[in-house]
C-alpha cells in the first residue's frame, strides 16, 4: 500500500475526526485487553486475591481516633514521667535526664567527674597517697582523652622558650654591635688626634 | 477495497511504523493508571471472577464483562488529551 493514495483532498474535517475517534477506541480496547491479560493471569497464578483480607483482620488494625492515644490506641507520653533509679547513685531521675545523669555518675563521656571523686575519696583518706599519685599518672598518660591537650600544651611551652632565646639573642647582637662601634669610635679620634 | 478503508489502513500502518501507535499506547496507560481506572476495572474484574468461581473464569469472560465497562469509565480529560496527539499526527502524515 502506498501512503500517496493517501491524500487530504480526500478527506474532511469529519472523517478525520471519525479516524482519530477509532483510534482512540482501538487504544482503549487495547488498554482493557492488557488489564484483562493481567488479571486471568494474576488469578491463574493465584495472586489476584493476596491483597484481600477479611473484614475481621481489618478491624484489629484500624486506626484509632481518640484523644489521649495514638493511631495504634497507645498512650503516646506513657514514659513521659517515669522516673528511674540511678544503679550507682540509687537517686532516682527522671527518665529524660537519666542517661545525661548516669554518663557523669558513672564518669563515662567528657565532662568527666570521676577523677574529681576518686580526688575527694583519697583527700579524706591520705595514707594511701602512693595509689593517687599512681592514678595521677595513669591519668596524665591516657593517651585516649588528654593526648591533644597535652600536645598543644608541650607545643606552646616550646613556643614560648623559643620566643625568650630569639630575644635574648637579639639583644646580644645589639649589645656587640654597639661595642663594636664604641671601638671603631675610639680607634678614629686616636688617629684623628 | 472502498477508498476509505484503504485509506484508514494506511494510517494505522504509519501510526505503527512511526512508533506513535506505542507512545500513545504507553500515555493512555500511564493516564489511567493516575486516574485510578485500573483499580476500578480490578474491582470490577473481583466482582465478575468472585461470580463465576475462580477456577471457571476465562479470558473471553472477563474481556466481554470488562470492555464495555472499561470504555465507559474512561475519563473525559484522557480522552481529550489523547484526540489531540491523535489529530496532531494526523494532520502531520495524512497530508504526505
Amino acid at each position: 500500500m502506498k501512503m500517496e493514495e493517501v491524500s487530504m483532498s480526500s478527506l474532511d474535517n469529519s472523517k478525520l475526526e471519525a479516524l482519530a475517534q477509532d483510534i482512540l477506541s482501538d487504544l482503549v480496547e487495547d488498554a482493557c485487553l492488557g488489564l484483562c491479560f493481567e488479571v486471568h493471569r494474576a488469578v491463574k497464578q493465584g495472586y489476584f486475591f493476596l491483597d484481600d483480607t477479611d473484614q475481621e483482620s481489618m478491624r484489629d488494625f484500624e486506626i484509632v481516633d481518640q484523644p489521649g492515644l495514638d493511631v495504634f490506641g497507645q498512650v503516646y507520653n506513657q514514659w513521659k514521667n517515669k522516673e528511674c533509679v540511678c544503679p550507682n547513685c540509687s537517686r532516682s531521675i527522671a527518665a529524660s535526664r537519666f542517661a545525661p545523669h548516669l554518663e557523669k555518675c558513672l564518669g563515662m563521656g567528657r565532662n568527666s567527674s570521676r577523677i574529681a571523686n576518686r580526688r575527694i575519696v583519697t583527700g579524706n583518706n591520705n595514707n594511701n597517697k602512693s595509689e593517687s599519685d599512681q592514678e595521677d599518672n595513669d591519668d596524665v598518660n591516657d593517651n585516649d582523652w588528654s593526648y591533644g591537650a597535652e600536645k598543644k600544651a608541650k607545643k606552646r611551652k616550646s613556643d614560648k622558650v623559643h620566643l625568650y632565646i630569639t630575644i635574648c639573642d637579639c639583644f646580644s647582637l645589639y649589645y656587640q654591635s654597639v661595642l663594636v662601634y664604641i671601638c671603631f669610635y675610639k680607634i678614629y679620634f686616636f688617629i684623628v688626634c | 477495497m472502498s477508498k476509505d478503508s484503504q485509506m484508514r489502513a494506511a494510517i494505522n500502518q504509519k501510526l505503527i511504523e512511526m512508533g506513535e501507535r506505542e507512545r500513545l499506547k504507553e500515555l493512555l496507560r500511564a493516564k489511567l493508571v493516575e486516574c485510578g481506572w485500573k483499580d476500578q476495572l480490578k474491582a470490577h474484574c473481583k466482582d465478575v471472577i468472585r461470580e463465576k468461581g475462580l477456577e471457571h473464569v476465562t479470558v473471553e469472560d472477563l474481556v466481554t464483562e470488562v470492555t464495555p465497562k472499561g470504555r465507559a469509565l474512561v475519563p473525559d480529560s484522557v480522552k481529550k488529551e489523547l484526540l489531540q496527539r491523535i489529530r496532531a499526527f494526523l494532520a502531520q502524515h495524512a497530508t504526505l
